[in-house]
C-alpha cells in the first residue's frame, strides 16, 4: 500500500511540468470543433443554472432567499460544484478509455492521467467560481470571510476527486458494465445531494446518510463559503463522516490501482 | 519515456525492470529469462470478478516465455518470426508500454518505437498539435522542440495539413507525421516495427534512407521487426529468431535469416 502511494506521489511530481499543460491541452480536446470554442465550456453550467431558477423559483414557487443571500447565489454555488463532479463521475471514473493512447501506446504513468483530467475540469470549476465572485460583486451582494476558505475546499475537492478517478478508472478501463454502473449513478447523485433543495430540510435519517454522501458534502462546503457563512470544521457531524469517505476511497483507490495498473494496458 | 528520471529500478514483485540514461553502458537492452503471461478471461465479467476474488479461474498464454538476449550498444539487431512469435510484446516491454510477468529486463538509453504508427495520436487535436503534445511526453524543454517541429513538419510534406484536425488526416498521412517525429527525436535505441513500407514508395525510400542515416549516427541501436528477410539483411547485422516467446536461434544476420527461412 505504502509502496503503491509512493510510487503514485512521485509520478505524480517527476511529470509535475507536463501535468499542468495537458490539463489545458485536455481542454483544447473538449471545445475543439467548435466554433465559438471557450464559451461552450461556460454556456452549458449557465443555461442550466436559468432552467433550475425559473422551474424553482417562477414555476413551483420555492425559491426563496437562503440565509440573507439571493437564492440564485444559493443555486449558483450548488450547480457550478455539481458541473465538476458530475464530469468527475462521468469521465473521471473511466479517463483511461478517454486517453488511450497514453496507456497503451506511449510509457506515461497512469495516475497522472486522473490528476491532469481533474486539474482540466478544476480550472473550469475555478472559472466559474470567479465569475460568480465577480457578479456578486458588481451586484453588491455581501460576501464575508469565510470566503476565505474557498481554496482550501477546492484543493479538498481536487485531492478527493484524483482519488476517485485512480479508485476507479482502473475498473472502467477492466469492465465497461462497471464504468456503465458508475455512470448511471450519476443522476441519483445529483437529485439526492442536496443541489436543488436544502439538506436541512430532510428528515434526521436522512441528513445522517447523506453526510457519508460526497457530493453533497462538496456542494455544502462551497455554500458555507458564498451563503451559509460557515467554517467547515464547524460541524463535526458532517465533516468527520466526509473524511471517513475520503480515507476509504484513497485506500481503495491504492488497492485497486496497485492490483490493476499493469493489466490495463493488455485490455484496453 | 520521461527524460527527467536518471535512473529507475522497479520491482514488480517477481519482474522487475531497470531504466536509465546511461548511453556509456555497453549493453543498450537485455532481457534475462522474461516471461510476459496474458490472462485470458471467458468475458469481461469474469475479468471483473478476478479483481476482487482470487479464485476465479482464466486462461494463460505466454507471448514471452523465458525470453533471453541481449543488443550491444550501437548494433542492429533484427527479431525475425512468424506472427505469434512474441516480437511486438517484447517491443512494447521495451518501450515500456506493458509490464513483464516475471524476470529482468534492462533498457539503457531513451526509447522512440515506430509502433503502429497511425495510432497514438489524439484525433480532435490538430496535427500539430499532437507534435507539441508528443514532445512535452518526450521530455523536450520549449527550445529543444521549437528547434525539432519544423524538421518534423517537413519531413512529414503534410504542408497546409498540419493545421488541420487529425481526424481528416488520412492513414498514410498519419503514418507519415508519426514516422516523422518517431525519427526525429534523437533516440538512443530506436525501435522499428514493421514501419517502413509507409505511404507511397518515394516515402517509403526516404523512410528507409532517414533510418540508415540514424543507424550510421554513432551510438544509435536499433531493434528491427520484420517479415522480410530482405530488409532485414539491408539494415541489420545480428538476428535473433523467435517462435512461441523462445529465442530459437541468435547469431549474425546471414545464418539468423537462413535459419528462419529453413524452419
Amino acid at each position: 500500500m505504502l509502496a503503491t502511494l509512493k510510487q503514485i506521489l512521485s509520478e505524480n511530481w517527476q511529470w509535475r511540468h507536463q501535468i499542468w499543460d495537458l490539463a489545458k491541452i485536455d481542454l483544447i480536446k473538449t471545445y475543439r470543433g467548435a466554433a465559438l470554442g471557450k464559451v461552450w465550456l461556460f454556456t452549458k453550467p449557465a443555461v442550466y443554472i436559468l432552467v433550475y431558477w425559473f422551474t424553482l423559483s417562477v414555476g413551483m414557487r420555492s425559491g426563496h432567499d437562503v440565509n440573507g443571500q439571493p437564492f440564485l447565489l444559493w443555486l449558483a454555488t450548488g450547480v457550478f460544484p455539481w458541473f465538476f463532479m458530475s464530469d468527475a463521475i462521468n469521465t473521471g471514473s473511466d479517463v483511461y478509455r478517454r486517453y488511450p493512447y497514453l496507456v497503451n501506446r506511449l510509457k506515461f504513468p497512469l495516475s497522472v492521467i486522473s490528476t491532469f483530467y481533474t486539474l482540466s475540469i478544476m480550472i473550469i470549476f475555478a472559472c466559474t467560481m470567479l465569475f460568480t465572485l465577480a457578479v456578486c460583486l458588481l451586484t453588491g451582494v455581501h460576501l464575508s470571510r469565510y470566503l476565505l476558505q474557498l481554496p482550501l475546499v477546492m484543493v479538498i475537492m481536487f485531492v478527493f476527486w484524483v482519488a476517485w478517478s485512480i479508485m476507479l478508472s482502473p475498473l472502467g478501463a477492466v469492465s465497461k458494465d462497471f464504468s456503465n454502473l458508475i455512470k448511471t449513478l450519476s443522476t441519483p447523485f445529483f437529485w439526492l445531494s442536496g443541489i436543488l433543495f436544502q439538506l436541512s430540510s430532510l428528515p434526521e435519517i436522512g441528513q445522517r446518510v447523506m453526510a457519508f454522501n460526497p457530493v453533497a458534502w462538496c456542494v455544502e462546503a462551497v455554500r458555507d463559503c458564498f451563503v451559509y457563512k460557515e467554517w467547515i470544521w464547524e460541524r463535526p457531524d458532517e465533516l468527520i463522516p466526509f473524511l471517513v469517505v475520503f480515507a476509504v476511497v484513497v485506500l481503495l483507490a491504492l488497492r485497486n490501482f496497485k492490483r490493476l495498473y499493469k493489466e490495463v494496458p493488455d485490455v484496453l | 519515456m520521461s527524460s527527467s528520471v536518471a535512473s529507475q529500478a522497479i520491482d514488480y514483485g517477481e519482474a522487475s525492470v531497470v531504466r536509465d540514461e546511461d548511453r556509456s553502458n555497453p549493453i543498450a537492452v537485455r532481457f534475462d529469462h522474461v516471461c510476459k503471461t496474458y490472462k485470458l478471461y471467458k468475458n469481461d465479467r469474469q475479468r471483473l470478478l478476478a479483481t476482487f476474488s482470487n479464485r476465479v479461474k482464466c486462461d494463460t498464454i505466454n507471448a514471452s516465455d523465458d525470453l533471453t538476449f541481449e543488443c550491444r550498444r550501437g548494433e542492429a539487431l533484427a527479431l525475425l518470426g512468424d506472427n505469434g512469435a512474441g516480437k511486438s510484446t517484447a517491443l512494447k516491454m521495451i518501450t515500456g508500454v506493458c509490464f513483464p510477468t516475471s524476470g529482468r529486463i534492462e533498457v539503457h538509453g531513451r526509447v522512440s518505437a515506430l509502433l503502429e504508427l497511425s495510432a497514438g495520436f489524439d484525433m480532435r487535436l490538430s496535427g500539430m498539435e499532437n507534435v507539441r503534445l508528443r514532445c512535452q511526453l518526450w521530455g523536450l524543454s520549449k527550445g529543444e522542440s521549437e528547434e525539432l517541429i519544423p524538421g518534423i513538419v517537413e519531413f512529414s510534406e503534410l504542408g497546409k495539413y498540419i493545421d488541420q484536425p487529425m481526424r481528416t488526416y488520412s492513414s498514410g498521412m498519419r503514418a507519415r507525421l508519426g514516422f516523422a517525429f518517431a525519427s526525429s527525436i534523437r533516440p538512443d535505441i530506436l525501435v522499428v516495427d514493421e514501419a517502413l513500407s509507409v505511404g507511397d514508395r518515394k516515402f517509403a525510400a526516404k523512410c528507409r534512407k532517414r533510418v540508415s542515416s540514424i543507424m550510421e549516427k554513432e551510438g544509435v541501436t536499433v531493434l528491427f521487426v520484420t517479415h522480410s528477410t530482405s530488409q532485414a539483411k539491408q539494415f541489420c547485422s545480428r538476428g535473433i529468431v523467435l517462435s512461441h516467446g523462445k529465442t530459437l536461434f541468435s547469431g549474425g544476420i546471414d545464418d539468423a535469416v537462413e535459419f528462419y527461412e529453413n524452419t
